[in-house]
């Protein structure tokens, strides 16, 4: 079925444009060949696993008019032979056009997927980080999607050369129109590297989010990921760790904080390849109103990983009766030489003990009900890098629960 | 003679999800400003059921009787409303609330209690003084509120609540209990340390022993949801040195509670 905005999914047009916009033909042809396979990949139906719940068999993608105006904000000063901007203006750039050429799309392939595609084909001006070999940068690089309605594809790509330290945040917002937003994260962590990125999802209420977010993680390098969703519609956001030099490091945390009909699901998929590496998932989720979410995450320990050590933890609060939370973390061990495997899954309402702890010092029902949420969001919030995103989201949420439905 | 803190009249308590099991068959009790009353009896008389029914905790449903609070009947209200009169329970176990710390609970609290907003300095003021009562260290606000806490120190951080909120009525649930005798009588100096003249307590208690601390002027013997003996402080030590059975016996109760 093809939507009213068809034309400017065709491959044609992505090529036009491409053109336009004056980018390199390596890129008008990945453009072309990922827009091909928009047209022939079908939509993920809820037969596949990770769809199971979020079911976007009536959603037509290219019924969504492509904001071909959208660029991400990239803010951050990069140490020297690093970049922070927009991939658009790095591939102006002699040093940096070679690294993005590299990597961008090497990562996640354009013919994965619906979504990937329409991103490959589509995405416009996208953000592009890098941190030059064994160097740091000296402050977290902010990246900015801010977008009105229509579709919109950011496309980010964060190479960490060896020894390099970088903390991205990327900020998520739109208004109350009708908005798609397809995202793809690529990041390349290589040997020793240190990444930060943290997603402040904050979407407006009509704002339908698929995002994949995957990493190629190097010997020693240590990834961590937080996503933090309070707002949007629909946030689908799939986090992939491929681990694939020993000792690689991956840790995945989030929160999110439902109310109305808002919907979340989360993916994860940690795949430890080499020896000795290191993942561990966990998503803390609060539904209030008619919210819910779902969390699928597989960690995968190949033969080849020998003592890898992975923990992958979900829990659901559900702050309302007619909120509703499924969870299905699954361990795949190829090996049986691990340090340590586990995985835990809870949905379930508020302490019913805590709940009365807290009314007996007087505080009332919502009161008490914001503080077990703060308490229970605490431990990934004061783990993020960012002591002013960490108390600008926790008086978000403190907002948010002071209107919540119950 | 000041009028009472608290009345409980011919009450009749039951658990709310099986309404058929009265545990409290009427009970009467009347506390003043300044009473210490104590409340005695064998392990599953129903001392705790009171204590947690008069603070108005939903597991229990008050089935005949009123609970009247300063003049007020608040069988009906809500654990938090009777809280912000000043009830406070101290819990013979209280709930771990990971991710919350000491601070930020007393600080919404006391903003309940008062109905405004506690100026921060003013708090902090507040919450020192209260801790060096106590003889606790600062590092003890910031921890998650009873989040690997030892018992002793479960108990202690009822107490700095309790000095905090300073309630007219406090209800100290099996203080006492899990209690080395150091630790008792840290947590009992406590209390008294925060005690004001006026308020009304209501201590039960198992064993005699937390009584040789805070003395009351009172003491219940409930056995089978009903106060079966009052006195006064000999009676709590006449149960020390003899048990409960003696009591039980005079009343032509024992058979009742051995079967």
């Amino acid at each position: 079925m093809a939507g009213a905005h068809a034309a400017q999914y065709a491959p044609e047009q992505a090529v036009s444009a491409s053109r336009d916009r004056g980018e390199p033909s390596w890129l008008a042809d990945a453009r072309a060949e990922a827009a091909r396979a928009f047209d022939v990949t079908p939509m993920p139906t809820p037969a596949l696993r990770p769809w199971k719940y979020t079911n976007v068999a009536g959603l037509v993608i290219d019924s969504f008019a492509p904001d071909a105006r959208f660029a991400p904000f990239v803010e951050g000063a990069a140490p020297e032979g690093g970049f922070a901007g927009t991939i658009a203006h790095a591939l102006l750039d002699t040093a940096q056009a070679p690294v993005v050429q590299q990597h961008l799309g090497a990562v996640v392939k354009a013919t994965e997927g619906k979504f990937v595609a329409a991103n490959a084909a589509l995405w416009t001006a996208g953000a592009f980080i890098h941190a030059p070999r064994g160097k740091a940068f000296a402050g977290p690089v902010s990246v900015t999607l801010e977008a009105g309605e229509g579709a919109i594809f950011p496309r980010i790509l964060i190479v960490a050369e060896p020894g390099s330290e970088v903390s991205v945040i990327i900020h998520a917002a739109s208004g109350d129109a009708a908005l798609l937003a397809s995202t793809v994260v690529e990041v390349v962590a290589q040997a020793d590297a240190r990444v930060r990125l943290a997603f402040d999802v904050r979407w407006g209420d009509q704002t339908q989010e698929f995002a994949l977010v995957r990493t190629r993680a190097g010997r020693g390098s240590d990834v961590k990921i937080d996503t933090l969703a309070i707002g949007g519609h629909l946030v689908k956001q799939a986090f992939e760790s491929l681990l694939e030099g020993e000792g690689a490091t991956s840790t995945i945390r989030g929160v999110a904080l439902g109310d109305r009909d808002q919907h979340f699901d989360f993916v994860t998929y940690q795949d430890h390849i080499a020896p000795r590496t290191v993942s561990s998932v966990g998503i803390k989720v609060a539904l209030a109103g008619y919210s819910r979410a779902a969390y699928y995450g597989v960690t995968r320990v190949e033969e080849t990983a020998k003592g890898a050590d992975a923990v992958q933890e979900n829990r659901n609060m559900l702050l309302s009766r007619h909120a509703k939370a499924d969870s299905d973390p699954v361990l795949e061990i190829l090996t049986n030489d691990v340090t340590r495997c586990g995985h835990g899954a809870t949905v379930g309402p508020v302490d019913k003990d805590a709940l009365f702890y807290l009314q007996s010092r007087g505080l009332d029902n919502r009161a008490a009900m914001k503080l077990l949420v703060a308490g229970f969001f605490a431990s990934v919030l004061h783990d993020i890098d960012d002591p002013v995103l960490e108390a600008d989201l926790a008086a978000e949420v403190e907002r948010k629960l002071s209107v919540a439905d119950y | 003679m000041s009028d009472p803190i608290l009345e409980l009249r011919d009450l009749k308590v039951s658990i709310t999800e099986k309404p058929d099991i009265q545990i409290v068959k009427g009970v009467n009790l009347t506390i003043r400003p300044g009473e210490i009353h104590a409340l005695m009896g064998p392990n599953g008389s129903g001392k705790s059921t009171l204590a947690s029914t008069i603070a108005g905790s939903p597991t229990y449903t008050v089935n005949s009787g009123q609970v009247i609070y300063q003049g007020e009947d608040i069988t009906g209200m809500t654990a938090d409303e009777r809280a912000r009169k000043g009830i406070f329970l101290s819990f013979q176990y209280p709930t771990t609330i990971p991710g919350v710390t000491m601070v930020n609970l007393l600080r919404e609290a006391l903003k309940a209690r008062r109905g405004q907003e506690v100026p921060a300095r003013e708090f902090i003021q507040e919450l020192r003084e209260t801790l060096g009562r106590l003889k606790m260290s600062e590092d003890f606000a910031r921890r998650y509120v009873n989040d690997g806490f030892s018992g002793g120190e479960k108990k202690r951080a009822e107490i700095l609540q309790m000095g905090m909120l300073r309630p007219d009525l406090a209800i100290l649930d099996e203080t006492d209990s899990g209690l080395d005798v150091d630790a008792l009588r840290t947590v009992a100096e406590g209390v008294n340390a925060l005690r004001r003249p006026e308020m009304g307590i209501l201590i039960i208690t198992h064993y005699e022993r937390i009584l040789d601390y805070i003395n009351p002027d009172f003491v219940h013997v409930l056995v089978g949801g009903r106060v079966v003996k009052s006195g006064d402080f000999s009676l709590a030590k006449q149960i020390e040195t003899d048990g409960y059975d003696p009591i039980l016996k005079e009343l032509g109760l024992l058979q009742e509670v051995a079967s």
